[in-house]
């Protein structure tokens, strides 16, 4: 069996619990599988918590839930280490972080300081508690909510922060035969606690390495870079994509590449990630919000206007 | 699928345009190889066309197209019947002979029969080939382009006359192109055809086609720009004296034609002859007396010719001065005429072998006859005394001399002018002579007349006259810049005009003097010396020289008997001393002695025809950028075959990028942002394929992933051949 036909497996088994939305959960796999942490950002009641639990189930990994408030302190995430009176010593209890995967709900409820204690968990793989760095089991996948920024009693996340999610995804309403779908489950569905394992997840770490070997062309890494460079040079943008985003973008590609049954990466990959990796990543002038352009738009903008190198033959 | 192909009425309209098309390669080999029996071929042609077009099987119309060649090589060449034992035999004999002959390399020994065999074995070829095109390529255009080449080749270096010729086939080609394309088209784009519509496709091709052939035919058109290449092409590949040659047809030179004059001409230096004389002598060939309006002709009168022999005295209508006699000694070139030129005052001629000599009074011409048919001199000898005319009779000519009576039987077509010819010729002939009282003093005023400053010697910009415009009028009025011709017939027809007879002197001027053989000057006379000028009957004098044209001054020699009563006279009359000439035609004036090396030849080329090599290269240039432009309609022929014989996994890479390019050239780009596989599919719903998503994954296969599968390549190379070969429709 190989890579891709497993990850088939996996969407097939998120798909039953979740309807229409097959394209998150792929996106959601692929920054799975590509080592990263996903940013989703919408409204309560999509179904995020739904899906990725699912996921989680689906790939046999510990699955764990933050529910973000104002008052949650960072050991509430990381852990605590209580004293136990019984042998006199300090014993660490580890906090929601130490899973595989994490949902972190509405992350930017809480206070700055808690938000980077988990935001610091999930670039250095590890926590540390008194003075004491503990490794987070692998893999390590975070899957932070927030509601839309404009919402009132938000903590917005710092650019630096929003920097550490690989892709941003919006999960959308669903449609409306897809509601009624959604509807009509309800009652007799499958549950999510009968939702059975699909692959170990040694298997998943297995692919995991597999993603690292996805053959990217030069050209395409030439691709990569030149839409990081048109983000810093658009006249809309205050900060455009870090080389951090690039890197994003060609891990985030090589993951979807093997999602798609390809050993290589091809510049579709790259342009249908795009936007996912680097919406979060651009900082917009104020100009932009009067004239009412999105991230997104000048994304897509580069996009069209980014010319596809074609491979010269000539030196070959 | 109801293909264009299957319309039998639209099929039969291209095969009796294609028949028309093989009509007009016929006609010009019937013409030039005197074929006879012209419509047995046309009669094969449409035969074997019908069978092609009813699909007749090959075993049938074989046989037919064999037994019917047999029958016209029996009705040609013999009078026996098809099927008899002489015909078999007679057939027989011709074809041992013809190959015997063939294989013994005897060409000319081949037996007409057996010729004309194979030009019916060709005719054959020929019409299979275009029943090939008509109905399998659907296409004309090489053929066609072969047949408006061969025609125009043939009307430029032949007899044959493609005028017409040259019409019908751009109409009939039109036609045949529009259909086809039209044919074409439907097929490419699979729209099937129904019989209404098949018509309403037509009209408009006739009604363009119509309309522009009738507007080309009716729209005035400019002359030619160049002047016809022949003469030079046939003086350079001549070179300086090499291969023997015929006199070349043109407008430089001499040429027995002069019934249309004008146009401009190129110099032709070659040599014509060399002439040893005691001074510059102004040859003479013929002279003609009918002006038609647009050039001369000889009248139809019978003057028995008169015959002399080997320094037998010559009676001529003009009479040797009473000098000494000299001698003026010709070699020709490599043209040789059938007559001998000969200066004024000429009595008798020499050669190394006897010839016989043919005096024409009607044209003055002197032909060379030797056993009873004509022949082309070589060398002789001239005994000339140039004739010398009295100034005081020539003073004492006067109008009344002229009254019918007075003049030589056959003289008034001396005064033969056309009756189209224009008034206002006549009232400026009359206006100039008016002040002048003698015929000799009148003549005169008129050959000064040119020299007044109004008129321009040149070889170029002479126009021919157009249909109702008079040469002389055309020349006298509107144009003022001409060559011999121009300034020689105007004064003819001004002479005649006020009633003097007078004809129109053809030969070739003096030339160049080169250096001197004994005290003989040596004179050197290219084509660029043919020369025309005026002889005007002076009633009691004689036949007198005149030579209208600027920047030449032959003259008649002019015996100052007069009592000197003015000064002016004395000295007009000393400048028209014959001399050097002032000028000599422009062509001339480079001319060097002796003979010319390559380098020079080349390098005087280059001078001579800068402009036309300038406009070569930009032709030359044109016709790149031309083929440049039009790459998309060409290169994937190139292509095709290009890549079936390349294997490997770069070649598919470089195909598939020779196909992106031709794409874009074909006009659907791939965008600056769009990916290969959108792109690819983009094409693929235009084209209504799968081919350029399969290329497509397969390259990026290579590409990105680093595979190169060398093996696919000739799985794809049939949906790579079928999407380039689209974009060249």
């Amino acid at each position: 069996m190989n890579a891709k036909e497993q990850l088939d497996k996996v969407l097939d088994n998120i798909e039953k619990v979740m309807i229409g939305k097959r394209e998150v959960a792929e996106l959601s796999l692929a920054a799975l599988l590509a080592g990263g942490h996903v940013l989703l950002e919408d409204v309560p009641g999509v179904g995020k918590t739904m899906m990725v639990r699912a996921l989680a189930k689906s790939v046999s990994a510990k699955f764990k839930r933050i529910q973000f408030t104002p008052d949650l302190l960072p050991s509430d995430v990381l852990g605590v280490s209580i004293y136990n009176p019984r042998d006199m010593e300090f014993h660490f209890r580890p906090g929601p972080i130490m899973g595989n995967i994490v949902l972190a709900d509405e992350i930017n409820r809480t206070s700055p300081k808690t938000q980077s204690a988990l935001l610091e968990g999930m670039e250095e793989s590890s926590v540390t508690v008194d003075g004491e760095t503990m490794a987070i089991p692998k893999p390590f996948f975070v899957m932070a909510t927030q509601n839309p920024i404009e919402y009132e009693g938000t903590y917005p996340l710092p650019e630096a922060q929003l920097d550490r999610f690989l892709i941003k995804l919006k999960m959308g309403y669903p449609t409306r035969e897809e509601e009624m779908e959604v509807l009509k489950r309800s009652g007799q569905s499958v549950s999510i606690e009968s939702l059975a394992s699909v692959i170990s997840l040694e298997e998943l770490l297995e692919i995991q390495e597999l993603v690292k070997r996805v053959k990217v062309e030069e050209t395409i890494r030439s691709y990569i870079v030149d839409l990081a460079l048109h983000t810093r040079e658009d006249p809309y943008v205050y900060l455009g994509v870090s080389p951090r985003g690039s890197i994003a973008l060609m891990k985030a590609a090589q993951a979807y590449a093997l999602l798609t049954g390809r050993d290589f990466v091809k510049p579709d990959d790259v342009q249908y990630l795009a936007k996912f990796v680097f919406r979060h990543r651009v900082i917009l002038r104020p100009e932009a919000r009067y004239d009412g352009i999105t991230a997104d738009e000048i994304i897509e903008r580069i996009l069209t206007k980014t010319r596809i190198p074609v491979k010269r033959l000539a030196g070959r | 699928m109801n293909s264009i192909r299957k319309h039998k009425g639209f099929m039969f309209l291209l095969y009796t345009l294609v028949f028309l098309l093989l009509v007009e390669w016929l006609a010009p080999i019937a013409t030039l190889t005197a074929t006879g029996y012209r419509s047995v071929f046309l009669i094969f042609i449409a035969g074997s066309l019908l069978m092609a077009f009813f699909r007749v099987p090959w075993w049938i119309s074989g046989t037919a197209k064999a037994v019917y060649v047999l029958w016209a090589l029996l009705f040609i060449f013999s009078e026996n019947p098809l099927l008899s034992r002489e015909s078999f035999g007679f057939l027989g004999t011709n074809i041992e002979l013809s190959l015997a002959a063939l294989f013994s390399q005897q060409w000319t020994e081949v037996t007409d029969l057996f010729r004309t065999g194979l030009f019916f074995a060709l005719l054959w070829m020929a019409v299979y080939l275009l029943h090939y095109w008509i109905s399998f390529r659907l296409s004309i255009f090489v053929f066609y382009l072969f047949t408006v080449v061969f025609v125009a080749v043939l009307d430029t270096f032949s007899p044959y006359s493609g005028d017409a010729a040259i019409i019908r086939i751009m109409v009939i080609g039109l036609m045949l192109a529009g259909l086809l394309h039209l044919a074409r088209w439907l097929e490419n784009h699979r729209i099937p055809i129904q019989q209404e519509a098949v018509v309403g496709w037509l009209l408009p091709l006739f009604l363009m086609v119509g309309t522009s052939a009738a507007a080309a035919l009716l729209l005035p058109k400019a002359d030619a720009i160049w002047p016809d290449p022949v003469p030079y092409f046939t003086s350079y590949a001549e070179g300086g004296s090499m291969a023997p040659g015929k006199p070349p047809v043109g407008k430089i030179g001499y040429d027995q034609d002069d019934s249309q004059l004008g146009g401009s001409f190129i110099g032709d230096d070659t040599v014509v002859f060399r002439a040893e004389a005691g001074s510059g002598q102004y040859w003479k060939i013929e002279s003609k007396d009918i002006y038609t309006s647009k050039g001369w002709e000889l009248s139809d009168i019978a003057a028995e010719p008169l015959l002399y022999g080997d320094q037998e005295e010559i009676v001529f209508d003009i009479e040797p001065g009473n000098e000494e006699e000299e001698t003026a000694f010709i070699a020709m070139g490599d043209e040789r005429f059938p007559f001998v030129l000969y200066p004024y005052g000429t009595k008798s001629f020499s050669m190394e072998e006897p010839a016989e000599y043919r005096y024409n009074p009607a044209d003055q011409r002197i032909g060379t006859y030797r056993a009873g048919s004509t022949f082309e001199p070589y060398m002789y000898e001239i005994s000339y005394s140039e004739p010398s005319y009295s100034l005081k009779a020539l003073r004492a000519t006067s109008l009344e001399d002229l009254s019918m009576d007075a003049l030589p039987e056959g003289y008034d077509r001396y005064l033969q002018l056309p009756e189209t010819l224009p008034q206002r010729v006549r009232d400026l002939a009359i206006g100039i002579t008016a002040d002048e009282e003698s015929l000799y003093e009148k003549a005169q005023a008129i050959e000064r007349y040119f020299a007044s400053g109004e008129f321009t010697y040149s070889q170029t910009n002479v126009p021919v006259p157009g249909e109702g415009q008079d040469y002389v009028d055309q020349f006298l009025f509107e144009t003022k810049i001409g060559y011999c011709d121009n300034f020689s017939t105007s004064m003819v027809v001004m002479l005649r005009s006020i009633g003097i007879p007078a004809r129109w002197v053809k030969g070739f001027a003096e030339g160049e003097e080169i250096g001197s053989v004994d005290d003989r000057e040596l004179f050197e006379v290219t084509n660029n010396n043919a020369h025309s000028w005026v002889e005007a009957y002076m009633p009691g004098v004689g036949w007198v020289m005149f030579e209208p044209t600027i920047g030449f001054s032959g003259s008649a020699n002019i015996d100052f008997d007069l009592d000197l009563d003015t000064e002016e006279d004395s000295e007009e009359a000393a400048a028209d001393r014959p001399d050097k000439p002032d000028q000599n035609e422009p062509a001339d004036r480079d001319e060097e002695e002796g003979g010319i090396g390559f380098g020079e030849r080349f390098s005087r080329f280059l001078e001579q025809f800068q402009g036309m090599l300038l406009l070569g290269t930009a032709v030359f240039a044109a016709g790149m950028a031309m083929l440049y432009l039009l790459r998309r309609k060409w290169l994937p022929r190139v292509l095709i075959p290009y890549y079936r014989l390349r294997r490997g996994d770069e070649s598919f890479e470089r195909a598939y990028l020779h196909l992106l390019r031709q794409l874009g050239r074909y006009g659907i780009e791939r965008k600056e942002g769009e990916t290969l596989s959108s792109y690819a599919k983009y094409i693929d719903h235009f084209f209504g394929t799968r081919d350029m998503t399969k290329l497509t994954a397969a390259y990026e296969q290579a590409v990105y992933g680093g595979i190169p599968n060398s093996e696919e390549w000739r799985n794809l190379r049939e949906s790579w051949e079928n999407l380039i070969s689209r974009t060249s429709g």
